[in-house]
């Protein structure tokens, strides 16, 4: 199916995306200090939040960056990062397969966290899938251009801005938004309870693998956890 | 290999992983449901990478020391934001409510 592009529904997008900027603006920002501080010339810096378009992700790349660590390292963590995207993808696919090819190539370029968090509902609620596309398409290309706008502020006033504001804080506290409507469900608890507890004692592992570790013990401890639960239903 | 080197290599390698996983269900295995036995293993992936990215940027101030206490303001703050998001399901008054009170509880610790 070609849905024609429809102009009311992108800008309802790009409107309703608008107050998310709040939290994304500082937080590219932070990913143009932190590639620029860990050693990234400002062309790479930027070429990270276009190509890359993952705040976990460029963040993750520049604290391994900054250690020092190797390629492999840097990619592999990435790659676990970035797997809640196939999560993503897999909840979004009923609702975009009756499009073509080039609306689901661009529309999944777009997929965020924030995007995902923000339209997932309205495919719920409304089978109208050419509005639909095009919200999502508005939302979703308004979070790129403003995060390539925040990187680039980042990398040049980042040196300006006082160590005291914390701004980096901005990273957990985009995450926490997303991660709390999550908690409401027991088996979600305790993969939060546990990832958590993880990754305060792996802390010490060498090139930041107690990411990746603590975030597969989690997940494990959620399979675990289902299939228990599983058997008493 | 260089540090630039280093960097171009994974912007192109993680922007590729990025993509192909966003791709994934909804255009490249667009004809096939998740497998149920991944679906189950990938259902709990935001959960869990979420939180290990989170927890360490609340609770360690400064290289590895870890503070639990209410000295750490960024944990009050992490409570604070965290009792919102779940209060109002608000990206916005998250950010808000978790800075304001970062700012004051550094502030009151001075």
């Amino acid at each position: 199916m070609r849905p024609h592009f429809s102009r009311p529904a992108f800008f309802e997008g790009v409107r309703d995306m608008t107050p998310v900027l709040i939290g994304i603006v500082p937080f590219g920002m932070v990913c143009g200090i932190a590639a620029v501080s860990a050693g990234a010339s400002p062309l790479a810096a930027l070429a990270m939040s276009a190509i890359m378009f993952s705040g976990a992700a460029q963040i993750v790349a520049a604290q391994l960056l900054a250690a020092g660590a190797p390629l492999l390292v840097i990619v592999l963590s990435c790659l676990v990062v970035g797997l809640r995207f196939l999560v993503y993808s897999a909840a979004m696919a009923p609702y975009l397969r009756p499009l073509d090819h080039r609306w689901r190539g661009i529309l999944s370029f777009v997929l965020t966290d924030q995007a995902f968090a923000g339209t997932i509902q309205r495919f719920r609620e409304s089978g109208d899938l050419r509005a639909n596309a095009s919200y999502f398409l508005g939302g979703g290309v308004l979070l790129w251009v403003v995060w390539q706008l925040a990187t680039l502020a980042g990398i040049l006033v980042g040196q300006v801005i006082p160590a005291s504001w914390q701004l980096e804080f901005v990273v957990p506290l985009c995450f926490l938004a997303i991660l709390a409507p999550l908690l409401r469900d027991r088996v979600t608890l305790l993969v939060v309870a546990v990832a958590g507890v993880a990754a305060i004692a792996l802390d010490d592992m060498p090139m930041r693998l107690s990411l990746i570790c603590a975030g597969l013990i989690g997940i494990a401890a959620g399979a675990i956890a289902d299939t228990f639960r599983g058997q008493h239903e | 290999m260089s540090k630039e080197a280093t960097i171009w290599l994974a912007i192109f390698a993680v922007g590729a992983i990025n993509y192909v996983a966003r791709l994934s269900f909804i255009a490249l295995f667009a004809r096939r449901d998740m497998p149920p036995l991944l679906g189950r293993a990938l259902k709990h992936v935001p959960a869990a990478m979420l939180t290990a990215i989170v927890v360490p940027a609340v609770v360690f101030v400064g290289q590895g020391v870890l503070r639990l206490d209410p000295g750490n303001a960024k944990l009050i703050a992490a409570v604070a934001a965290l009792a919102v998001a779940a209060w109002r399901q608000s990206t916005t008054l998250t950010i808000v409510v978790g800075m304001a009170v970062l700012w004051l509880a550094q502030y009151a610790l001075r």
